[in-house]
C-alpha cells in the first residue's frame, strides 16, 4: 500500500501490512503519536488496511 | 472498535481513558474537557474579553474555535516571526481561519518591532526557542494590556505542560515550578494567563482539529530542531505508552500537592518586580529580557 508520511510529505510503499497497529509498529510510532487517515477518515489501531489503500500518517508533534 | 458512549464505530481511541469515540461523541468529550478545565481552575467567565494567542498550529486554532463555539468573547493575536519558509504560510493559515470563523484577528510583525527572529538567532548565543518564547510572551502580554483584554489564553496542551513540569523538576527549579500551572493570576503588570487545553493531549487536539476540518499548519518550526522539550515529550510518550493516564495524573497531582509549596518557597525568596527602565515591562532586573535582546541587535 502507499503511505504518505506527514509533515515530511514523503511517500513510501509498504507491502504486507494488514492493520493500523502493524503500520504504526513498522514506523516505530505509538498509537497516540500520529493520526492515521484513509479516504478522509480517521482509523483506530485495530482497523484493517488493504494493499490498494492510500494511508496518510500525520505525526502530531507541536510546531515548536 | 466501538464508541464507548453510543456504540457506533469509533474513530478515535484514547488508551488513557480506556475509551473509543465516534466523531460526534469525541467532539462532545473534547468540549467537556475544556469546560471542566475552565470551571475547575476558574479561568474566565462570559463577561471576560479573551485574547487567544494564535500560532497557527492545531492547538491554538482548536482552542479558538472551541471557545467561540462555547459562546465566549474571543479575539486572536498572531505574531509574525518573519521566519523564511514558515511565517508567511502560517500567517495565511491563521488569517484564513479567522476570516472563515468570523473571529477578530490582530497581527503583530516582529520585523517592524526590530525583532525579526532570524536576526535574533544570528546574534544570540543562547537557544533561539527560549528567546522566541520570551519575545512572544512579552508582546502577547503588552498587547492584551494595551487593548483592554482581561484574559490571555494560550493553546498549551497536557504534553506541553507535562514536558515543562518534567524539565523543571529535573532541575528542581523553584521559581519555574512556582509559576507552573494552567492559570497565572493578573499581577504586577501581567495580564491573567490561562491554558484551557491543559487536560487534553496533543493527540486529542489533533483529532479535534481533524474532525472539525480545521486547516492547521503541521510543519515544525525550522528553528525548533533539537529543542529539549521535544526530547522530553518523546520520553514521556514512552512512559504514557506503558502506563496510560500517567501524564494527566502527574500534572494534576502536582497541581493538588506540589504547586502551593513551591509558590510559598518562591515568595519567601523573591523580591517584587520592577518596571523595565526602557519600556516599563515588569522585570526582576533593571532592563527586561526583550530590551536586552534589542540592545544586542543594535550593536
Amino acid at each position: 500500500m502507499k503511505v504518505i508520511l506527514q509533515p515530511e510529505e514523503k511517500e513510501i510503499i509498504l507491502p504486507k501490512i494488514k492493520s493500523v497497529r502493524a503500520l504504526l509498529n513498522k514506523l516505530n510510532l505509538y498509537p497516540t503519536q500520529a493520526l492515521i487517515i484513509r479516504n478522509g477518515e480517521l482509523l483506530t489501531p485495530d482497523e484493517k488496511i488493504y494493499p490498494k489503500d492510500t494511508i496518510i500518517v500525520r505525526q502530531i508533534t507541536s510546531r515548536g | 472498535m466501538k464508541c464507548t458512549r453510543c456504540k457506533q464505530k469509533a474513530v478515535v481511541a484514547l488508551p488513557s481513558h480506556n475509551a473509543g469515540f465516534c466523531p460526534s461523541c469525541y467532539l462532545e468529550y473534547f468540549k467537556r474537557q475544556v469546560e471542566k478545565a475552565i470551571k475547575a481552575q476558574n479561568m474566565f467567565s462570559f463577561e471576560d474579553k479573551i485574547l487567544v494567542a494564535i500560532s497557527g498550529g492545531k492547538d491554538s486554532l482548536a482552542l479558538t474555535l472551541q471557545l467561540k463555539e462555547l459562546g465566549y468573547n474571543v479575539s486572536g493575536l498572531h505574531i509574525d516571526l518573519n521566519i523564511p519558509e514558515s511565517s508567511a504560510e502560517v500567517r495565511k493559515t491563521v488569517e484564513d481561519f479567522c476570516t472563515l470563523q468570523s473571529i477578530p484577528l490582530y497581527v503583530l510583525e516582529m520585523k517592524k518591532e526590530g525583532l525579526s527572529i532570524p536576526e535574533v538567532k544570528k546574534r544570540l548565543s543562547r537557544p533561539i526557542c527560549s528567546a522566541c518564547g520570551q519575545i512572544k510572551r512579552y508582546h502577547f502580554n503588552l498587547f492584551a494590556k494595551e487593548k483592554g483584554f482581561t484574559v490571555l489564553a494560550t493553546g498549551h496542551n497536557l504534553d506541553d505542560e507535562v514536558a515543562r513540569l518534567f524539565a523543571n523538576t529535573l532541575r528542581w527549579d523553584i521559581d519555574y515550578l512556582s509559576d507552573q500551572g494552567p492559570v497565572l493570576k493578573e499581577e504586577q503588570g501581567f495580564v491573567k494567563k490561562v491554558k484551557p487545553l491543559y487536560r487534553l493531549t496533543e493527540f486529542e487536539t489533533a483529532n479535534y482539529a481533524f474532525l472539525k476540518g480545521i486547516n492547521y499548519s503541521y510543519k515544525p518550526c525550522p528553528f525548533s530542531k533539537g529543542a529539549s522539550f521535544t526530547f522530553y515529550k518523546k520520553l514521556i510518550a514512552s512512559l504514557e505508552q506503558e502506563q496510560p493516564g500517567r501524564k494527566l495524573n502527574f500534572y494534576e497531582t502536582f497541581l493538588k500537592q506540589g504547586q502551593k509549596p513551591f509558590k510559598l518557597a518562591a515568595s519567601r525568596k523573591n523580591s517584587p518586580l520592577n518596571a523595565c527602565s526602557r519600556c516599563g515591562y515588569p522585570t526582576s532586573g533593571e532592563i527586561c529580557g526583550v530590551c536586552r535582546i534589542k540592545e544586542l541587535l543594535a550593536c
